[in-house]
């Protein structure tokens, strides 16, 4: 598309509400102010938020990208990603599930995954898909009886405005860092949701019953609000491999936990991670971030397998008194995959507390590094920080790596920081064979041990599939 | 690049051999292309070098009295090299060498004295030296070549004493150690450092290069006792071939700004090296280390201990990090960074890091920042220990565990009381006053 047909596009006259009916609406690629006014404009944007998006653009243009995460990957043209597409209809995708990639549905059913589901995940334009679709409008009435709203954040920007406006950006400012600056420019939609003043949320949100607003694409924000005394359970993600053009992923998660509300952040990440070579795969560079206020917890519970290249640091700022934090991780890498993840734990308030408990597990010509930081603000009296990474390695290629940050300047805060490195041990590979296991097995049994910590985190379902996604993607490591 | 060297290093060239004024020339051009680092570079994060922003003068030849410099060790009768203002003292060394050993300054050195030393100058700094390496380069004039013959034993360590004298302007000295140890020789050195007496400004960059030959064993010893005044940075550089050992131990007191690097290189297998070391800033002091043990290779073992206890307005900042390239089994590493923070103001930075590029392996490492144990003192207390008395024992227990990890029965005998008494003068140290 040349420039004369974005600049049409841009002066079109804005028409038809702002879900756009034409099927080839994507934007030729390249970013410049122009892109952002027509993003905000196909979204019928109030002026204030183009104003906003327009500012982060600026401060974006100022900054560079990132080098010190230990990840390579070849320089990122920000000028080739096309930065707005309408949603597309079911309709390019396959038929049904003969049309699929045979790998796929083998993997697909090594989870476990029903049917119907599978066709969703693959993107099959069946009615089947309609079955979850009413599920997720069942769900919607439910949650609106308790007063929650659980919506896209660009439909919450008209309907709940206020809300919106006071909190955006407010946990993760516009110009953070090089790539929420980009998001904050460009981003295309997410997840909203406001738990209002002591209701707890009748069930576990879950973008999964999302399934009309799937395709964010690759810029997604997401903004969730628990007021005083809420509490709120939200699962981003889900164990099977998604169907994904985009490479490059830049979101922005914002929690906002008001005094006393809780909220247990878990995402199950397994985007495609290239094939066992290293070609291809999703680069995903995600800035994800909370605020708890006095008395709240913010827990983040992440299962990362996916992805060629991972770069995320979900943070607590523990700002009021006798906040929590906790961050529970597991970062599996394989093939030629690169994880950079790790936690903030910012102590501001007294006796705040934060735990980290990090598993890394390497395989193959991969590397995975923790890194994290802990600070004690002078003002964090009696605050306490509980740090454990440990890291196992499988193959004599891979590579784990451990860069924790402490920092403390309250004599009364105390800090525990402890890692170990080592290998799956021949004792324990020994004992489960002459036990009759073969040498997979008892490597997906040793490692799912190892993740126990991690896993009993997770909401129940989740936590069975990520043990089956572990034995999955670690296939072909071993022997 | 900033000039504030400029004066001392043309005064350096001026009287040097010209093989040693080569070696000035490259590192003079390393350092004068390269900027100072600042706090964005990640080995500077947390250590700034706004204190260095003056001219310093080059140190000249003075005189010191060396027990009132508290410098003199009991009970020794071993070797002793005394260096003041970065210029060798006869007078006040006792240089009675035992078999085995020999000593020569770079700018005395006859032709096959500079040939060895060029043929192991530089040999533990490596190519892609740092910056502070390339000015100690770049100044180098005083160096000191010890080497240790292949096969002998020294039952006492070498004591060389580096010590500054007043003078009347701010002043730089470069200081320079090569060490080689003979294959299968076993010996103790210790570097002691000290000055800074009344406030007087002073800028210390120190190199010590080890090598150690095929099953060599070496004990470093490096104590930096300047006052306040006095800026250091310093670099320990060790190299250790098949089956040598090294243990490095490192006392730090603070000044304004003292920071040392310390890298152990893994060159052949079996090797070992332990690492132990102590920091103590208080008032408005700095102190900064960094470590890196390289495993390069198969079947080598580390072990690192540092503790630490941090008053007043002072910081410290711990960075250990440990490599293990790839290919490099069968490697077991262990690192340990403990704090102890007895002030409100008092800061800690550490971060012990872990990169493994190689499976059959076993690392681990720990690191905590805190105050005096509560119950530890409510149990002494109820001993009838009163709390301040209590916070000292416990403070100095906290420390004397690494102390008594050093092997040289005379260098214990100085450290401890050395120290016992400055937990008891010192409230700072040893928690706040209840």
């Amino acid at each position: 598309m040349s420039q004369e047909h974005i600049d049409r596009a841009i002066n079109r006259e804005y028409a038809a509400g702002f879900v756009s009916a034409i099927d080839s609406d994507t934007l030729a690629p390249g970013l410049d102010e122009e892109v952002i006014q027509f993003i905000s404009q196909k979204k019928g944007e109030p002026d204030w938020l183009l104003e906003w998006r327009l500012e982060a653009y600026r401060g974006f243009r100022q900054m560079e990208e990132p080098k010190w995460a230990h990840v390579h990957y070849p320089p990122i043209d920000l000028n080739a990603v096309s930065y707005y597409s309408s949603p597309r209809s079911m309709k390019d995708g396959p038929k049904s599930l003969d049309e699929v990639d045979p790998q796929l549905l083998e993997t697909y059913a090594k989870l476990g995954i029903p049917l119907h589901e599978q066709e969703m995940l693959a993107g099959v334009a069946v009615d089947a898909v309609f079955d979850s679709v009413s599920v997720a409008t069942t769900f919607r009435g439910k949650l609106a009886e308790a007063g929650v709203i659980f919506c896209p954040i660009s439909e919450a920007v008209h309907s709940h405005p206020e809300l919106v406006r006071k909190y955006l950006g407010s946990v993760v400012p516009r110009k953070d860092n090089y790539y929420a600056a980009l998001n904050s420019a460009v981003f295309s939609d997410g997840s909203f949701v406001y738990i209002p003043r002591g209701v707890r949320c009748p069930m576990e949100l879950s973008t999964y019953f999302r399934i009309n607003e799937a395709r964010t694409g690759q810029f997604e924000r997401t903004l969730i609000i628990a007021d005083e005394g809420s509490h709120v359970s939200y699962l981003e993600g889900c164990t099977a491999p998604m169907r994904d053009e985009n490479q490059l992923h830049a979101a922005v998660v914002e929690l906002v936990a008001l005094d006393g509300a809780q909220i247990k952040y878990s995402t199950v990440q397994n985007w495609y991670p290239g094939d066992a070579q290293g070609r291809g795969g999703i680069y995903n560079f995600v800035t994800k971030r909370g605020v708890a206020h006095r008395d709240a917890k913010i827990s983040w519970t992440q299962v990362e397998t996916g992805s060629a290249v991972t770069w995320k640091y979900p943070s607590c700022i523990l700002r009021g008194d006798n906040s929590v934090g906790e961050f529970y991780s597991v970062a599996l890498t394989n093939n030629f995959q690169q994880a950079d993840t790790g936690t903030k734990m910012i102590h501001l308030g007294k006796n705040t507390r934060s735990t980290i408990i990090s598993k890394g597990i390497s395989a193959g010509d991969s590397s995975n590094a923790y890194r994290g930081l802990v600070r004690m603000s002078p003002k964090a009296t009696g605050a306490r920080n509980y740090t454990q990474c440990d890291s196992l390695l499988i193959g004599h290629r891979c590579a784990a790596h451990t860069f924790p940050y402490i920092e403390s300047r309250n004599p009364s805060a105390v800090v525990e920081h402890e890692a170990t490195t080592s290998k799956v041990s021949d004792d324990q590979l020994y004992l489960c064979q002459q036990r009759g296991l073969d040498a997979e097995k008892a490597v997906s049994m040793i490692v799912n041990g190892f993740c126990k910590e991690v896993f009993k985190e997770l909401p129940m379902e989740f936590a069975v599939e990520a043990g089956k996604l572990l034995e999955v993607s670690l296939e072909g490591s071993v022997g | 690049m900033s000039d504030f060297m400029q004066q001392a290093l043309d005064s350096a060239a001026a009287s040097s051999p010209p093989w040693l004024q080569d070696w000035q020339r490259a590192g003079r051009q390393r350092w004068n292309a390269s900027p100072l680092p600042g706090r964005k570079t990640e080995h500077w994060k947390y250590s700034s070098l706004q204190s260095l922003q003056q001219s310093f003068a080059r140190a000249e030849p003075g005189d010191v009295e060396l027990a009132a410099a508290g410098i003199d060790l009991p009970d020794f009768d071993g070797p002793r090299l005394v260096f003041i203002n970065g210029y060798y003292s006869p007078l006040q060394s006792a240089c009675e060498l035992p078999e085995g050993v020999s000593i020569v300054r770079f700018a005395d050195a006859d032709e096959e004295q500079s040939r060895r030393i060029r043929a192991h100058l530089g040999l533990a700094t490596g190519r892609d030296e740092p910056l502070f390496t390339a000015l100690n380069d770049a100044a180098l004039a005083e160096g000191v070549f010890l080497e240790f013959a292949p096969g002998a034993r020294l039952s006492q360590p070498v004591h060389v004493v580096w010590v500054s004298a007043n003078q009347a302007q701010a002043f730089s000295i470069n200081q320079r150690l090569l060490v080689l140890c003979g294959e299968s020789s076993s010996a103790s050195v210790i570097e002691h450092f000290a000055g800074g007496i009344g406030g007087q400004r002073s800028f210390t960059n120190g190199v010590t290069e080890l090598l150690l030959q095929a099953g060599a064993t070496l004990c470093h010893y490096r104590l930096q006792l300047e006052q306040e005044a006095a800026l250091h940075i310093g670099r320990v550089q060790a190299r250790l071939a098949t089956n040598a050992t090294l243990n490095s131990f490192h006392l730090a007191l603070g000044s304004e700004l003292k920071r040392v690097d310390l890298v152990v290189d893994f060159c052949g297998e079996g090797g070992h090296c332990e690492v132990n070391g102590v920091y103590l800033p208080r008032g408005r002091e700095h102190i900064d280390y960094h470590t890196c043990i390289e495993h390069r290779v198969p079947n080598c073992t580390s072990s690192e201990t540092f503790r630490g206890i941090v008053g007043d307005d002072a910081t410290a900042v711990f960075n250990g990090r440990i490599h293990i390239h790839r290919d490099a089994q069968k490697t077991r590493a262990e690192l340990n960074n403990r704090n102890l923070l007895t002030s409100t103001r008092a800061e800690v930075n550490t971060k012990p890091e872990l990169e493994i590029y190689a499976d059959d392996v076993q690392c681990a490492h720990g690191a905590t920042v805190a105050q005096l144990d509560e119950q530890a003192l409510h149990y002494l207390r109820s001993r009838g220990v009163s709390r301040t008395e209590g916070e000292v024992m416990l403070s100095f227990g906290f420390i004397n565990e690494v102390i008594e990890s050093v092997r040289s029965a005379a260098l214990r005998d100085y450290l401890q009381p050395m120290l016992a008494s400055r937990f008891a003068r010192d409230p700072a140290l040893v928690g706040q006053a209840s």
